[in-house]
């Protein structure tokens, strides 16, 4: 893809990531995109972790279903087709350990052990690494021509896209080989039988956790060992897809300073996974009324004592004229404020040949697929800064 | 909503900020910690994760603190907590042979399984912070008066806070249990400690805020006694001028007001102005009706936070209000 814009990210994409820190609406803006793509006759899936109630009632996804669901979309033709799914994580991992465990005892051994239990359900990570692998089922699944995928709200901005790798890395290790030989399944660590620094480490967790917790790690790795094959080939698949020039990422912000910070934050280490940027997208920007821009004079406080006076002739009320300019004062700091937040995020975009969106803040929450499709039509727009 | 006065947050050892991600949790952490230094406490701010960002906010020229610290406001110490940092810190301790410890620590191998280790970054981060909170001067009082850590936003902050409770549920015996057992005996402390969640008045801040109240009472039995309510946006014009929308509407199209906007565009800016505050308080109401619980309103700072002054606003506002209940 060389020229970036929003048409040919929905038209060329197999797999749309929306980025970015917590609360900026990567959910509203992916599902704008996933309804902007099936509109124009692509069969789409928004896969989504953690929607607003309102707005996964206006898609019909109350429930963590795991499945794709269609979105009945009015006037919508018998064409458009778009699947809407929330994801339930936890899930997810059960059913890849059904799908690689070679028998029903080696699945029930996995599913029974404290430690599979503990790590599959609360601790941090598996959110992520669910995510990624439900986007990559979906992808290959051959029902979807576009996967747009609103992430999850990791710790670290981008921990779901190496979860894989680190899966990989773990299964790989050394430690991981020694701890499911059968002389350690037993609890006893036969030092005669190891390298020394693997001992070393050994040693070191025992003395720090105690030797139940070992006995029961390696019940668990000699456990998921059969199926480490399928993981790992997963976990690479996962890894080529979401990195692969098949996908695309964008970045979605809220135009506050500090926001707008994180997300240069966030660029760079984008940059550093050599993922492919193809836009940003700046969420809830406050817009002077027609979208234009916001009166110089007024944002800086100039104002005229008679342009003012006249107002409040026109109202016969001086108070009252008051109040409106002052209304209309704030108004129009706050648009170029926000103009101004954003400006190093446009150029980074310009600099990367990816194109840069606003979509204004809207008066209510998105609760009906049409004030999503004035998001969409925002987001397609060919300027900037579009009308709704 | 009627008011009541809280017992101040300056009374407690720690105080654990957490909240949706992009509600402010930070710029709450840092105001709070900001204001009570200015009260007198000698205060301890903890930042997690991977980016320092503390630094900037407190003192914009200051270069990042490092898992060491530094104090970068009279009597305000900002540490950055990495957790290999405070693993190879905990394991030296617990083991005493610290070259051991950290060439052991450095393996390719040790690092491998680290990385993908789930639960104990959450265990030794937490140590940490007990031990921030237990350390004492020469004359056996507490080093730090108040201990305030900018906790991971609420899912992960579940997570973060319910590791010890996991730990003690997965190993029988030994010594990382009995550390698990006595973080969770500090966490669970009503004298000591607080959980405070920051939201913002929208609607999934909000629902996400009610569910981690819920679990944070049934599960983690952390104590929280309020809710923080974050920009929230003043009312933009006087009530009694609820009607000027419509007035202005009602005015010749042609009206000339100089240099200023047409009548229309004045109008349209009141709108969205009102739209924006009706629907804020809307959701200030929601949340204060379906927790019992006090909700404390900070006000929005237009613009953003700029300088430590604006923290120190934020965090005086935030000790002196009192809570209201629906």
């Amino acid at each position: 893809m060389s020229i970036r814009t929003p048409k040919n990210l929905i038209a060329e994409s197999r797999v749309i990531v929306c980025v970015g820190t917590g609360g900026v609406g990567k959910t509203t803006v992916s599902a704008a995109l996933a309804l902007a793509a099936a509109q124009t006759g692509r069969k789409t899936l928004v896969l989504t972790i953690d929607p607003a109630r309102r707005l996964a009632d206006a898609m019909g996804i109350r429930e963590l279903g795991n499945q794709p669901q269609r979105v009945d979309v009015a006037d919508g033709g018998p064409d458009l087709e778009l699947y809407a799914m929330m994801l339930d994580p936890k899930r997810t991992f059960d059913d890849l350990i059904a799908r690689f465990a070679p028998d029903e005892g080696a699945h029930r051994r996995i599913l029974d052990n404290p430690i599979y239990q503990h790590v599959s359900g609360a601790l941090a990570g598996s959110g992520e690494y669910a995510a990624m692998e439900k986007v990559l089922e979906m992808s290959e699944s051959g029902r979807f021509d576009l996967v747009v995928v609103d992430t999850p709200p990791a710790q670290h901005a981008l921990d779901f896209l190496d979860a894989p790798g680190r899966l990989i890395d773990f299964l790989d290790s050394r430690l991981v080989r020694m701890l499911v030989h059968p002389a350690l399944a037993a609890g006893r660590i036969g030092a005669r039988l190891l390298q020394r620094p693997v001992e070393a480490v050994l040693q070191l967790i025992e003395r720090a956790t105690g030797v139940g917790f070992l006995d029961d790690l390696s019940a668990f790795l000699t456990a998921i060992d059969d199926l480490s094959d399928g993981f790992k080939q997963r976990a690479d698949r996962i890894q080529k897809t979401l990195l692969g020039s098949d996908a695309a990422f964008v970045l979605v912000a809220a135009p506050q300073r500090e926001s707008s910070h994180n997300a240069e934050l966030f660029l760079s280490h984008l940059d550093e996974l050599d993922a492919s940027l193809h836009g940003v997208v700046i969420n809830r920007m406050h817009a002077w009324p027609g979208f234009h821009e916001p009166p110089g004079d007024l944002a800086e406080g100039i104002i005229a004592k008679q342009d003012v006076e006249q107002l409040a002739r026109a109202l016969g009320d001086a108070d009252a004229a008051d109040a409106a300019v002052s209304a209309a004062r704030e108004h129009a700091r706050e648009a170029r404020r926000d103009r101004e937040n954003v400006q190093n995020l446009s150029d980074h975009a310009e600099r990367r040949g990816c194109f840069f969106r606003t979509v204004p803040e809207q008066a209510r929450d998105i609760r009906s697929l049409e004030s999503l499709t004035g998001i969409a039509t925002a987001l397609l727009s060919d300027s900037e800064v579009a009308h709704v | 909503m009627p008011e009541i006065p809280l017992q101040s947050l300056l009374d407690c050892r720690l105080i654990i900020v957490t909240g949706k991600g992009g509600c402010g949790k930070t710029t709450v952490a840092a105001s709070l910690a900001l204001g009570a230094a200015e009260s007198g406490r000698r205060v301890a701010l903890i930042e997690l994760g991977r980016d320092e960002h503390l630094h900037r906010l407190l003192d914009p020229a200051s270069q990042p603190v490092g898992y060491a610290g530094r104090e970068l406001q009279p009597g305000l110490w900002v540490f950055h907590i990495d957790p290999f940092e405070a693993l190879a810190e905990y394991l030296g301790m617990q083991i005493g042979l610290e070259s051991l410890v950290k060439r052991t620590l450095r393996q390719a191998t040790f690092q491998q399984l680290l990385a993908a280790a789930p639960g104990w970054r959450e265990l030794v981060i937490l140590g940490k912070i007990g031990q921030l909170v237990n350390l004492l001067r020469d004359d056996d009082q507490p080093l730090y008066d108040l201990v305030v850590v900018d906790a991971p936003a609420s899912g992960h902050g579940l997570i973060f806070l319910d590791v010890p409770r996991v730990i003690q549920k997965a190993i029988v015996s030994g010594p990382l249990r009995n550390r698990a057992r006595d973080i969770e005996t500090l966490l669970q402390d009503p004298d000591r400690t607080r959980l405070l969640p920051v939201t913002l008045a929208e609607e999934l801040p909000v629902r996400e805020t009610i569910e981690l109240v819920a679990r944070a009472r049934e599960d983690l039995g952390v104590p929280l006694d309020r809710v923080v309510v974050n920009r929230v946006v003043p009312a933009p014009f006087a009530r009694e001028f609820a009607d000027l929308e419509s007035r202005l509407e009602a005015l010749p199209p042609e009206t000339q007001l100089g240099a200023l906007p047409s009548p229309r565009v004045l109008a349209q800016c009141m709108a969205s102005r009102r739209a924006r505050y009706e629907l804020n308080h809307a959701y200030v109401s929601d949340l204060s009706g379906r927790i019992s619980l006090p909700v404390v309103q900070l006000s929005d700072i237009p613009g953003g936070i700029e300088a430590p002054r604006d923290l120190l606003r934020l965090g005086r506002e935030l000790l002196q209000k009192p809570g209201s209940r629906a």
